[in-house]
């Protein structure tokens, strides 16, 4: 595996293991959430640059389009739970229930 | 020339190390724009200007810009960044495996091509990304239209969810 290849495959990975294994705050698994996407877009690029084929251009703005309504709706869910619990901390959510 | 994509990949990983050791949301936003610096030097580093430029104006400055507005909503008295001991462990363990990892796939490990997308090929006004944009208007001008829609649809996404006076999505917002 080339050297740039397995550093965007691992660094796509160690993102995925950091949303994973989130800790307090909604926003920090976003982020990690973004950071994939990041990582997925330079990879398309990479990809058509590469291999000399830029036709496939256009795929990572899509992607890029596409990256942006998803995390809009992450943070107007962030809002929403800002507004109902006070903070976007996770353990706000089963406090108060039986 | 490699020797700065090189160190460029290794800002990559670092700066994703930190990211995902999920600091307090302040430092965490920190590290994606800096991962998303360097991403962008290796995109120039590979002959991609015109793509590189792209992430710099729309996912540093539009998305993250949006991203660091909202890390008030995660607002604490005592941020955790990267000196706290649960977090710095996190990240060292990440940075460990990276690394422990790599001796796996080392195969082929210098054996890529470190040459730019256009070298070889004569000279011309449209470089290699930039022809292949020019494509989205033409030949795709149907996933133009698509995407277009559907940040119209998120518009009304995002105001529906937020729309509040318990006649949204979520009734008690």
């Amino acid at each position: 595996m080339t050297l740039t290849h397995y550093a965007f495959s691992s660094s796509y990975f160690m993102s995925f293991l950091g949303l994973i294994f989130y800790r307090k705050h909604l926003l920090s698994a976003l982020l990690c959430l973004e950071a994939m996407m990041l990582i997925l877009f330079i990879s398309l690029c990479l990809w058509g640059l590469i291999l000399a084929s830029t036709v496939f251009s256009a795929g990572p703005m899509i992607l890029l389009a596409f990256s942006a309504c998803e995390a809009s709706a992450g943070l107007a869910l962030l809002v929403a739970m800002a507004r109902t619990h006070g903070t976007d901390r996770l353990k706000n959510l089963s406090l108060l229930r039986c | 020339m490699v020797y700065m994509t090189y160190l460029l990949l290794i800002g990559l990983v670092l700066g994703l190390a930190a990211v995902a050791s999920n600091p307090s949301p302040y430092f965490a936003a920190l590290g994606l724009v800096t991962v998303a610096g360097m991403s962008c030097g290796i995109l120039v580093g590979y002959g991609g200007s015109f793509l590189s430029l792209i992430l710099f104006l729309i996912y540093l400055g539009g998305m993250l810009v949006v991203f660091a507005y909202s890390a008030a909503l995660a607002s604490e008295p005592y941020p955790e960044g990267w000196g706290s001991w649960p977090v710095s462990t996190l990240m060292l363990a990440y940075v460990l495996l990276v690394v422990c990892v790599s001796v796996f796939f080392s195969g082929g490990w210098f054996e890529g091509s470190w040459v730019t997308v256009d070298e070889f090929s004569e000279f011309a006004l449209f470089r290699g990304d930039s022809g292949g944009i020019a494509l989205m208007y033409s030949s795709g001008g149907g996933i133009l239209m698509l995407g277009g829609w559907v940040l119209l649809l998120t518009l009304f996404v995002v105001l529906e969810l937020t729309r509040g006076l318990s006649r949204g999505t979520l009734r008690a917002v």
